[in-house]
């Protein structure tokens, strides 16, 4: 089959804009994105620059975008995408900034916010005669958490990473899932130290767009919620992180619906004021597009009573 | 100059075992990685790695398992340390943080596994040799090693009295710079692109093996290529773990008949059987679905994936074509037990290094094993080497030829008249080495595929680049991994001329029983006056 690939371009170095070129290639009908590049690279312009290991799906290294979707160059088939038109795109992954082409820069986008966690376990300092016996099960959980490619589409879909690039992001976070997690590891408090720094583990704003991005079915945004988790049973408390909590709890204990308005203001804290007066710019916002009724008039969901028998329940078993 | 007690190459298990083992030592260390650790080659390990480690299991059972698959071949020595080291390797493992599947006491599962008469392999469900790379670079960032990664070592030199160094082209900045070393270990790991369809991924081209060539080191067994028996052959190949076969899948005709009824059996046999089945009855399927009921997602859950992405094929309700492919290099630089080359200051580790360990046949489960200890050992030595070694300036000359010879190679005029293309060579390369120097090869088939690599390498010759930056310039790289293959397909090539016999990976139809009398032996390949010769060692008891 005939394809047009029109591929994102980009010159490191000078000041030109990115732009785009197009080749057009002949390929097999089982031919894959990752064939057609090295066949455009190979024959028609040696200076198209990306990134390609396994070539079975299973190292990460050629995560791109072909017709605006993430993917594996190496297993995204060519057919695939030509369906309503033999030309595809080819850019980068989102959020994440580019060297050349579609090189983009792994260690600014993942490898040294994942060195921010001290991404390695401290063994006990005495060393075993054996193996440490542990059940299956907690095995399994971290095997979940470590079949991680470092692809980085959690990161690509997160939602703060736009906002902050300096955002730790799921695949820091899960990473360091795998290590609190672990029964082997002696160094949980300190590493919480590292993952509660500002722009952490209280930066998520659990959209699920993590847990929507994975490949392999990590659940990440899961992951960070279980770390929230163990913090507060470690007695580590994020002030704000505990204020939101709590104040989410209450409201829908309350009335069965979040209380949005409520929600933000408790969460900066009744005598934050620096807190509340950043609030305002984002209430005036809301205001002018419609986004906050006026009078500010919170409703009680009609199931209210149930829903809070229902959370006393949950909090009776957890007591 | 960056300047190091030790440098390594290959950021695989093997090379971050290494550099771990020579920091441990107290020697200041560096790594050069052509790509970063978690994309290396060393993923590719599925199914398991060994240890003695069952009640039933022994050391003397072990080595009789390695002994008997290298087929006459092994370094029995060599085996018995190995054997005696792994139970060590895999409990240090464990204590780092690999997710190893338990048993339900919550100690080391173990998998029977390939032709081990016991249950010895470790395994972390069929994504082992992942998880292992993970954990030992996690404990490699843990000991603070200065790390140069997106770095490609174009040109190495060493012995004659000179500490060994390299020209290393770092992809990112575009820049090609010297480091030098009192002592360096080559852990690039294979070679198998050398042929297709295989289970390598796009760097596996033997770069090492080329460089310590040149440098005038020895290589061993170079005819000795294991071929994986499972694998799709579609696209690039996809490597299916014999952890499969063991589980109760069954290998089977396009009518579910069974075609081999013994599974428990060497790869070599394996893949021989395979592909002598593949020959007479055209079709022959791996069967996943004869596993018992809810294992197959259970227990091979990348499989399933990763056969649903490259082949298409939902392998709970379809049986998956398979044929052998190259799998592993068994041969390669010599060494002795610590990793030590024929060239002073130059180690090897993992797959590139040949200490004679696996013979002429390996045991499914010892690369990862193998990889750790080798690594371990040379790392050890090194870092000792290079305390006595006084360190000698390495000639900057080296750094302004290889920049002349760079900038040779790009075409001087903007079009394009060249029919050869690195791609187009490399396939042809690996379709010769498939047909005439893969599973069964005669005198005439080898003759051909010399003549046929000469040629190629005249035509490699005259190709130009197109590309006049070195900023992450894959049209270079891949040129000069070709360069490296195409070297090694000779001295394959060479050595299995010469070894006139049949003996584990090697078959030869044209003399195709084992031929103790004569070929006890290994082969050596080394540079003399600047082309390769074939010699022999003997094999030490």
């Amino acid at each position: 089959m005939e394809v047009t690939f029109k591929v994102y371009r980009k010159e490191p170095g000078t000041q030109t804009q990115p732009g785009r070129s197009d080749y057009k290639i002949e390929l097999g009908k089982d031919a894959t994105v990752l064939d057609g590049l090295l066949k455009i690279r190979d024959e028609l312009d040696g200076t198209l620059a990306f990134r390609a290991s396994c070539m079975r799906g299973y190292c990460g290294d050629c995560t791109i975008r072909a017709n605006g979707k993430s993917c594996f160059a190496c297993t995204t088939r060519v057919s695939s995408l030509t369906q309503k038109s033999p030309e595809i795109t080819v850019d980068p992954v989102r959020n994440m900034p580019v060297i050349k082409d579609l090189v983009s820069d792994w260690d600014t986008f993942l490898w040294n916010k994942i060195d921010r966690i001290h991404p390695w376990l401290e063994p006990p300092g005495t060393a075993a005669n054996g193996e440490t016996i542990i059940p299956d099960s907690v095995m399994a959980d971290i095997r979940k958490a470590m079949s991680c490619y470092y692809c980085g589409l959690c990161d690509e879909g997160c939602t703060v990473l736009p906002v902050d690039f300096g955002f730790m992001g799921p695949a820091a976070l899960t990473k360091a899932y795998r290590f609190v997690f672990d029964p082997r590891d002696t160094a949980t408090r300190e590493r919480f130290k590292y993952i509660e720094e500002s722009k952490g583990l209280w930066d998520c704003v659990h959209c699920f767009e993590a847990s929507e991005h994975c490949p392999r079915g990590i659940a990440p945004t899961e992951r960070i919620m279980a770390l929230r988790d163990k913090a507060f049973e470690l007695g580590i408390q994020n002030p704000r992180a505990a204020r939101h909590h709590y104040s989410f709890a209450d409201s829908i204990k309350k009335s069965g619906v979040l209380d949005e308005g409520k929600l933000a203001v408790e969460s900066e804290g009744l005598t934050n004021i620096r807190g509340l007066v950043r609030l305002l710019p984002t209430a005036a916002r809301a205001l002018r597009r419609g986004k906050a009724p006026i009078p500010y008039i919170h409703h009680k969901s009609p199931g209210a009573p149930q829903i809070r028998r229902i959370i006393e329940k949950a909090e009776e078993k957890h007591r | 100059m960056p300047d190091f007690d030790v440098l390594v190459i290959g950021g695989g298990v093997a090379g971050l075992r290494a550099a771990i083992a020579a920091r441990q030592a107290g020697a200041s260390v560096a790594l050069i990685s052509k790509v970063h650790p978690l994309r290396t080659n060393s993923a590719v390990a599925a199914g398991g790695l060994n240890a003695p480690l069952g009640i039933d299991d022994s050391l003397a059972d072990y080595v009789r398992d390695i002994v008997e698959v290298a087929d006459g071949l092994a370094d029995v020595q060599i085996a018995q340390t190995f054997a005696a080291e792994a139970r060590d390797e895999i409990i240090w493992l464990d204590r780092m943080g690999v997710p190893f599947n338990r048993d339900s006491k919550g100690k080391l599962a173990l998998r029977a596994f390939g032709a081990n008469s016991r249950k010895r392999s470790c395994y972390v469900d069929d994504r082992t040799g992942h998880a292992i790379l993970q954990v030992v670079y996690e404990q490699f960032q843990r000991a603070r090693i200065p790390a140069f990664f997106d770095c490609f070592v174009t040109s190495l030199t060493a012995g004659n009295g000179t500490s060994p160094a390299v020209t290393v082209l770092a992809l990112r900045k575009g820049e090609l710079e010297l480091f030098g070393a009192r002592a360096m270990i080559l852990a690039t790991g294979g070679f198998t692109q050398l042929y297709a369809p295989s289970t390598a991924s796009l760097g596996t081209t033997g770069d090492g093996h080329t460089w310590a060539y040149l440098a005038g080191a020895r290589l061993m067994d170079m005819e000795m290529v294991q071929f994986h028996p499972t694998v799709f052959p579609g696209g690039p190949g996809l490597l299916i773990t014999e952890a499969a076969l063991t589980g109760g899948a069954e290998i089977v005709d396009q009518d579910g008949n069974l075609l081999i009824q013994q599974k428990v059996l060497p790869r070599e046999k394996l893949a021989s059987a395979v592909f002598q089945a593949a020959q007479k009855s055209g079709r022959v399927l791996l069967d996943l679905r004869r596993l018992a009921e809810g294992q197959l997602n259970a227990t091979l859950p990348q499989t399933c994936e990763l056969v649903q992405a490259v082949a298409a094929i939902d392998p709970s309700k379809e049986p998956i074509p398979i044929h052998p492919a190259a799998h592993r290099a068994i041969g390669g630089i010599e060494t002795d037990i610590n990793g030590r080359t024929s060239v002073s200051g130059l180690f090897a580790a993992g797959e590139c290094a040949c200490n004679g360990l696996n013979g002429a046949g390996r045991l499914a489960g010892n690369a990862l094993t193998e990889a750790l200890i080798s690594g371990r050992r040379a790392g050890e030595a090194a870092a000792l080497y290079a305390r006595s070694e006084h360190r000698r300036e390495p000639a900057r000359a080296q750094l302004a030829d290889e920049e002349r010879r760079l900038k040779s190679l790009v075409a001087t005029e903007k079009v394009r008249g060249d029919s050869d293309t690195t791609l187009k060579l490399h396939t042809e390369l690996a379709q010769l080495m498939d047909r005439n120097v893969g599973l069964a090869r005669d005198a005439s088939s080898l003759q051909s595929a010399l003549d046929h690599i000469s040629r190629l390498k005249e035509r490699y010759g005259r190709i130009r680049l197109h590309n006049a930056s070195l900023i992450y310039n894959s049209e270079l790289t891949s040129y000069l991994e070709l360069g490296s293959l195409l070297n090694i397909a000779e001295l394959v090539t060479k050595a299995a001329q010469a070894r006139t016999e049949s003996r584990g990976a090697h078959c030869r139809t044209d003399f195709p029983q084992r031929n103790d009398s004569q070929w006890n032996r290994h082969t050596i390949v080394s540079r003399v006056d600047g082309a390769p010769y074939v010699g022999t060692r003997s094999v030490q008891a």
